[in-house]
């Protein structure tokens, strides 16, 4: 193992040194090792963590097969002569439609205030508003699953939904009967609550934009919002695309808030006032109950989904943004 | 484009200044527009974050500023006494107990980790470090599911707090793993050559030069971990099960503070709906005086060095 020296090119000093007294041997000693068996021990509970999951969820695609992304009922059965029915496709669509408007709700309103936070606000209030959107972002989760249990639901039920459902022409969108906890309902919730992560992150890749590159475009005459479309936004829109990909997959993971907000129902029809459930948070709502019978491997199942989904998310947007860091340096 | 004569260059001239103020009357109004937007925007960013903290306070202020939240075990109401919820002590101190146990195993490893994967160049470290990347992203009941796997079933020492501290440990290790591996890269190759120069061991320099200089890094990150897991309640949701008792025993039944949260959220009772804001408020201020003070300490180790 060798000391990173990427930063120095050409033959560095330290090689140089290392290299006439050779103590490249003798110096890997008890504290390297240490250093590798901790890494070592990583890579084994990362390893174990993957196979787990996987290993416990075995049962279930076994014995459903492609039935558990296609079926959208969910029925235990302690009758040996009935088989049990589990399927994900409710929980998926449910998954999709929550996150979806909380995606769309952050990058919207979040973009206009990274952008408002670092361009339009006097420079003294910029800290107090950059630190105070960093400590919400702190906020733990079943914080906003209380807000939006206690306080949005009767809300929803009594004056949002009421009127939403009464638009005319909306049925298909909306429904025609109000409920509080519903898709829509956790979908706000969900997009406030990954609104701080998305504008922390945000922020701080606007603020890294040159300024000679927005004086440029000022000086050519741009207004300033041209100048924040045609050359800010572009300049960050990796760094602002893996903000969105990191709160997206804050999003599909959230558990306790969405089992709070969106209810726990299983059903086939996702008007937007409707309740229903989410990957994450049917395993928690159905964990207590399913102890003890063959519903665990199914919610593992579950797990496997948003596994794959969040690793692979998370694979993608790390190789993009190094891809373009290594754009940018050449 | 019309070609410009010379006999019409005088009309020319004035068409392109009509055309001209006309656009820049559009972008003007459609930049004016879309800053507005953009004030808009961080206006509704502002109204949920504030009503958070607003009903926090409203609702929560009376638990947390009363003695008996920190020094009761909670009590279940009843019809005839609808007001006696208790306090949480348990809960308080379950959390403690699972986040020491967490940080008992994830601190070592994890920044072990980190100065492994910022020190070397190796195959084996560039894997690392994507697995750390990719950890770092996954969602967190995930984890409650493989202490459930692990722990509660193979292990065979089902639903207990230890549980709950492998599946907290195992969320921290990859973010203190990032954080230490940003600290110690951000240490100047300078010193650590300085260091070797003189003749010290790699380990030496390491150990007496390198994170020295990191700590600030490392002990920063080290509490974004705490608070992020303070707060965390999907996984020990799944694996502790739940208990009405005191106890620091790692194969006991467990109680964490966001878990009461859950349970209390959806009580009938409006006491135990006070409580529940009560718990949040009290992580909430928690995690920020915890983020407060890694800013300030940072920042002020930041002005000693210079």
């Amino acid at each position: 193992m060798s000391l990173n020296t990427s930063t120095v090119s050409s033959p560095s000093p330290v090689t140089n040194v290392e290299g006439r007294k050779r103590p490249s041997t003798s110096s890997r000693g008890a504290y390297e090792y240490v250093l590798l068996t901790a890494s070592a021990l990583f890579a084994l509970i990362a390893a174990y963590f993957v196979g787990t999951v996987i290993w416990r969820a075995v049962p279930a695609f076994r014995e459903q097969g492609f039935g558990f992304f296609s079926n959208a009922m969910w029925n235990s059965s302690f009758d040996p002569t009935v088989p049990s029915q589990f399927g994900s496709l409710s929980m998926i669509i449910g998954t999709l439609i929550t996150s979806g408007i909380a995606i769309l709700i952050a990058v919207i309103v979040g973009t206009g205030t990274a952008l408002a936070i670092t361009f339009l606000l006097p420079s003294r209030l910029r800290t107090i508003a950059a630190t105070l959107i960093e400590l919400l972002a702190a906020v733990p989760s079943v914080v906003y699953g209380v807000w939006g249990l206690i306080i949005l639901t009767p809300w929803f039920q009594y004056t949002v939904g009421p009127w939403l459902a009464g638009i005319p022409g909306f049925d298909w969108l909306f429904g025609t009967t109000a409920g509080g906890q519903c898709y829509l309902l956790a979908g706000l919730v969900l997009g406030a609550m990954i609104l701080p992560s998305y504008v922390a992150i945000g922020r701080e890749v606007i603020n890294s934009v040159s300024k000679e590159l927005i004086e440029a475009s000022l000086s050519l005459g741009a207004t300033q919002w041209q100048t924040l479309w045609k050359t800010v936004i572009p300049t960050a829109r990796i760094g602002l695309f893996g903000a969105g990909t990191l709160a997206l997959g804050r999003a599909i993971g959230e558990t306790v808030a969405m089992s709070m907000v969106l209810g726990s129902a299983l059903s086939t029809n996702y008007q937007l006032l409707k309740p229903g459930a989410t990957l994450a948070g049917w395993i928690a709502t159905q964990w207590g109950e399913a102890q003890g019978s063959n519903q665990v491997p199914a919610l593992f199942a579950l797990g496997v989904i948003l596994m794959v989904v969040s690793l692979s998310m998370s694979l993608i947007s790390n190789r993009l943004v190094a891809r373009q860091r290594r754009a940018a340096t050449l | 484009m019309t070609t410009l004569h010379i006999d019409n260059s005088h009309h020319i001239r004035e068409h392109l200044r009509e055309r001209a103020s006309a656009t820049i009357k559009r972008r003007q109004f459609v930049s004016r527009l879309m800053i507005a937007l953009c004030w808009v925007a961080i206006g509704l960013a502002a109204l949920p974050l504030g009503d958070v903290i607003i009903n926090l306070f409203s609702h929560g202020w009376s638990s947390v500023s009363s003695w008996a939240f920190y020094s009761q075990l909670p009590a279940q109401p009843t019809l005839v006494t609808p007001d006696a919820v208790g306090g949480v002590s348990n809960a308080i101190a379950g959390s403690a107990v699972i986040l020491g146990y967490a940080l008992l195993g994830a601190l070592p490893i994890g920044i072990g980790i980190g100065v492994y994967t910022a020190e070397s160049d190796s195959r084996f470290a560039a894997t690392l470090r994507l697995v750390v990347a990719t950890m770092v992203g996954a969602p967190s009941i995930l984890m409650g599911l493989f202490a459930f796997g692990l722990v509660v079933v193979q292990l065979g020492m089902g639903f207990c707090i230890m549980a709950g501290s492998f599946a907290i440990g195992t969320m921290m290790l990859p973010v203190l793993a990032a954080s230490t591996e940003i600290a110690v890269r951000n240490v100047p190759a300078t010193l650590r050559e300085a260091g070797l120069a003189l003749g010290a061991k790699k380990s030496t320099t390491s150990l007496r030069i390198v994170l020295p200089a990191a700590i600030t890094g490392i002990v920063s990150g080290a509490i974004l971990a705490i608070s992020r897991a303070i707060g965390e309640t999907a996984p020990v949701l799944l694996v502790i099960g739940g208990s009405q008792a005191f106890t620091w025993k790692a194969g006991d039944f467990g109680e964490a503070l966001p878990f009461m949260i859950y349970q209390d959220a959806s009580s009938s009772y409006p006491a135990q709906r006070a409580q529940a804001w009560g718990i949040a408020l009290f992580i909430v201020i928690v995690v920020f005086f915890l983020s407060l003070t890694a800013r300030i300490w940072a920042n002020s180790k930041q002005k000693e060095r210079r």
